[in-house]
């Protein structure tokens, strides 16, 4: 048995009050975070709130920061949590209103569930089959992993989009999201992904930080789900959105100049051609950049970006030649999955 | 007054469920009160899987389905319910893929299927090893569909019955720390299980048995509760769950010796055999000193005979969770087990429609306005012992069936008012704690309680264990009403809802102990070393346990037949049950 020092982040909403208040509790081996604040909360301070319910990482309860991250305390031993005499902070999930000491406010998170309706919307005015609908072995491994959420908020939590917009979906909408887009018994795949292109807070928004998958306790990987809504979205034809012109001036002005054009990227993203049109709203688009610009400009930064030149003609080859294979890859990659989808079809008579 | 036509209290399967089928009805009012947000209700705790005759990997049929379900409660089982179990399971497994469940496939597109303890074909349907969380995940997701009302994190407090009638329920916000009065044409209650009074559980610890307690206070009696299922593969110490689905896919359980045991007590069924008997013996090698690890208290699960692949794609969480609670790599080693108190078969006495119903008086008679589901209730669909992936079932179909029991009756049914005075119970009882002033703690007085159940009142119990037991229970009890708790304020203070849980697991503990006390023969989950057969002619029938009244010193027992009547086939017999 060992001593180990917590550092707790507490708020009471009485005094509305917000303190560090530090507690040493005996642990055992294979003791969790969680073990240890019930310890505290049993036999130390029973005024200590926080939630928790199964304790084995299945009911989403008693995600907290952990020493700044988010994580399941009933998940994490105390022994990985700190370096032998090291203190263990912890605090509240982040992008949340605090209610009472590790308790936050979950309703902005759980919203925006019902916000990117994700349940199954069955095809109208078709009746389901007399049994089960027939779904490959390969769809079902393909998508199941985003169905293991436990809705726990580490994610989100962690979210460096939540934590400046909160109109962001957040990772684990958008995965369970994806989830649906990707299920054959789904009948709205189309307006999903129309939605989840053109929704302020949709899968443009995510930064690519990667934060949720790490904070992840599941296998959800929610940030490779929002990559992989976006191919599907622009496959789908949704590409008359901010994010996709980003993302298509992005890669175009790589492969003619070898090298980001980020001089052209604002008026791409918004669209060259809204704005020759005189559609107010993409004026207003390129107005938002202004400030950014003006600080810019200010730092001396923009003149320095617009005096950088493309990448010399060996270098811009070899870029082609990147853009080519993958290309290529990609294409033998769908041909082979239309293939096993046929053989399937005929494997279980055409159900 | 809050006022709904139909009140849910539960957000597990049965509670969703029920209320699903309940907003079928665009003209109802129906909501759904929990003390922890739906998806985190313990359902999602079920891992193995849910079983129906589909017959996708082998012959099946509701009859074999039906029969392995009436042995493996060693026939204390109600047959009519069995049967309703059985011949509803499939459309309701497809009803649930239908929602959009993400259940494994087999190589044919179909919901794959596997093997299970007392299971004579595969038919436990699954989604790798989270079944629970993927039904109740579903389940959620459609009840967001239709815009159900949630009261989320709201605590019931009381149930409130006048002359046999339901009114409603009283119950706390704990993020306000207000008291409300909910009045309901119809409460259904779907709040679980009870393992929470034993060391060394499967439970959360959300189960504590409140629904059972509240409606005992209520004055309607409690039915089977000794009978509690010991789960053979809990991790050793905390007890936490591993999936009966490990021994169905393969896994072994040696003793010390590193024999597989089973082969001396079911030979025929070897690890598959029903949980009951698996943990007996279990209990039986360890107390003979065949245990392992140092402390000799557990045996060992060896998942290696199932091969590396297959147990990464059937079973993740069982891996993941021997890692991280155990810090053992089943893929290299294996896993110390032991019996885990996981079930309760016992609870609120209803009918095969969730109507709540006394069933030791003449006629059974209804508690109108009053339905039950899912573990909390005791339909009785699983006797004296439930087989795993049957439990999912029941909460699924009979939450369905009380849905549609409220449908039948709620139109007919007089609006209820509850009155200030119906609230003096739970606002006294809150009001309490919160000023209450003595040396005891509801940590410690848990603890002991939970220790006392586990030694004296587990696996194997007799006489002389359990007399102690009902002693300490007493005592317990006395000690509590000198309790204090240190969080006073009204914001989120789970010390209160502690405090007032451990008053429920105190009152049905003694339930639970008088009642295998009483109960002088060895049935199911309820083995007893001075009784160690079955008793049928004294004891196949049902306990009911009321509450004592005034200047009774413990709960009033009485007896009800067993039901031998189902509808569309001829009932089982008693039989010898050999494995």
């Amino acid at each position: 048995m060992a001593q180990q020092q917590f550092i707790i982040e507490r708020y009471n909403p009485d005094t509305e009050e917000s303190y560090e208040e530090s507690f040493d509790v005996d642990v055992q081996p294979g003791q969790t975070v969680l073990d240890s604040l019930n310890a505290i909360k049993w036999e130390q301070d029973g005024t200590l709130s926080f939630r928790m319910s199964c304790r084995h990482a299945i009911c989403g309860s008693c995600a907290m920061k952990v020493n700044g991250q988010s994580m399941l305390s009933c998940q994490t031993q105390v022994d990985s949590a700190a370096e032998r005499g090291d203190p263990i902070r912890v605090g509240p999930q982040g992008n949340q209103n605090v209610v009472k000491d590790l308790v936050v406010d979950v309703t902005k998170f759980l919203d925006q569930f019902d916000r990117a309706e994700t349940w199954l919307e069955p095809h109208e005015g078709q009746d389901p089959p007399e049994k089960e609908y027939r779904q490959k072995v390969e769809e079902f491994d393909h998508w199941s992993h985003a169905s293991t959420c436990i809705h726990c908020g580490a994610c989100y939590s962690d979210c460096t989009v939540a934590a400046v917009d909160e109109n962001f979906l957040g990772p684990a909408a958008l995965a369970k999201a994806y989830r649906f887009v990707m299920d054959s018994r789904d009948s709205k795949r189309e307006e999903r992904l129309q939605f989840l292109s053109e929704e302020q807070g949709g899968i443009w928004d995510c930064t690519r930080c990667y934060m949720c998958v790490q904070a992840c306790p599941k296998d959800v990987l929610p940030m490779d789900a929002i990559m992989e809504l976006r191919t599907m979205a622009i496959e789908a034809g949704f590409t008359n959105n901010h994010g996709t012109r980003h993302h298509k001036g992005f890669t175009s002005g790589v492969r003619k100049r070898g090298r980001l054009d980020e001089m052209m990227l604002p008026v791409q993203s918004v669209g060259i051609g809204r704005l020759l049109t005189g559609n107010i709203s993409a004026h207003k688009e390129m107005m938002d950049y202004t400030p950014g610009a003006i600080r810019l400009l200010k730092s001396r930064k923009l003149l320095k970006i617009a005096q950088r030149h493309g990448a010399n003609a060996a270098g811009r080859e070899q870029i082609q030649r990147i853009f080519e294979e993958v290309e290529t890859e990609k294409h033998h990659h769908n041909v082979d999955a239309e293939a096993f989808g046929a053989e399937f079809e005929t494997a279980i008579g055409g159900h | 007054m809050l006022q709904h036509d139909v009140l849910i209290v539960g957000s597990g399967l049965a509670g969703m469920r029920a209320a699903l089928e309940v907003s079928n009805d665009p003209t109802l009012d129906v909501a759904i009160l929990t003390k922890v947000h739906p998806l985190r209700s313990h359902s999602g705790a079920a891992q193995g899987g849910i079983a129906a005759s589909l017959g996708n990997s082998a012959e099946d049929s509701w009859d074999l389905h039906m029969f392995d379900t009436v042995k493996g409660g060693d026939y204390l089982v109600d047959q009519d319910a069995a049967e309703v179990l059985t011949r509803e399971g499939p459309e309701n497994i497809f009803e649930l893929e239908h929602m959009g469940c993400a259940f494994s496939r087999d190589d044919e597109g179909r919901v794959a299927q596997r093997r299970f303890g007392g299971h004579t074909a595969p038919r436990a349907c699954y989604a790798a090893d989270r079944t629970g969380h993927a039904v109740l995940t579903v389940l959620f997701e459609q009840l967001l569909r239709r815009g159900v009302k949630v009261y989320s994190e709201w605590y019931a407090l009381d149930l409130v019955v006048k002359d046999n009638v339901c009114q409603g329920l009283v119950a706390y916000d704990i993020l306000s720390g207000q008291i409300e009065a909910i009045s309901a044409k119809a409460v259904m209650f779907g709040t679980g299980g009870y393992g929470r009074a034993f060391r060394v559980t499967t439970n959360a610890f959300a189960s504590t048995g409140d629904g059972v307690v509240m409606a005992y206070r209520a004055g309607i009696p409690l039915e089977d509760m000794e009978f509690v299922q010991f789960h053979p593969t809990g991790l050793q110490g905390s007890g936490i769950l591993l999936s009966e689905a490990a021994r169905g896919e393969g896994a072994h359980i040696v003793n010390s010796d590193g024999f597989r045991f089973m082969e001396n007590y079911a030979p025929g069924r070897m690890e598959l055999a029903p949980r009951d008997i698996v943990a007996r013996a279990e209990q039986s090698e360890i107390e003979a000193g065949r245990g392992v690890t140092a402390l000799r208290d557990s045996v060992f699960m060896d998942l290696r005979p199932i091969g590396e692949d297959r147990i990464r794609y059937a079973l993740p969480s069982v891996l993941h969770l021997a890692r991280d609670f155990a810090g053992i790599d089943p893929l290299d080693a294996p896993v110390p087990i032991q019996p885990t108190a996981h079930y309760s078969m016992g609870g609120i006495p209803c009918d095969i429609n969730g109507q709540v119903r006394i069933k030791d008086l003449d006629g059974a008679p209804e508690v109108t306005g009053f339905f039950a589901a899912g573990e909390a209730s005791c339909v009785s669909v699983h006797g004296a012992n439930r087989l795993g992936t049957n439990s999912l079932l029941e909460a699924v179909v009979f939450g369905r069936r009380a849905g549609r029991g409220i449908l039948d009756v709620v139109h007919d049914l007089e609006p209820t008012n509850i009155a200030e005075g119906d609230m003096a119970d739970a606002v006294g009882e809150v009001d309490k704690f919160l000023r209450a002033d003595g040396p005891e703690k509801v940590g410690q007085i848990r603890a002991e309680l939970r220790d006392t159940l586990m030694d004296k009142c587990g696996v194997f119990r007799d006489d002389a264990q359990l007399r102690e037991c009902l002693g300490e229970v007493k005592e317990y009890q006395e000690r509590f009403q000198r309790v204090a708790i240190d969080d006073h304020g009204s914001t989120f203070n789970t010390d209160l809802l502690d405090a007032i849980e451990l008053g429920h697991m105190l009152e049905y503990s003694e339930v639970i102990v008088t009642g295998a006390l009483a109960r002088q023969e060895s049935r199911g989950g309820h083995a007893r070393r001075d009784f160690p057969t079955r008793d049928d002619d004294n004891w196949f029938r049902h306990t009911l346990a009321y509450r004592p009244r005034d200047g009774e010193d413990g709960p009033r027992l009485t007896y009800s037949d067993v039901n031998m009547t189902p509808q569309y086939r001829e009932p089982f017999p008693l039989q010898e049950r050999t494995y």
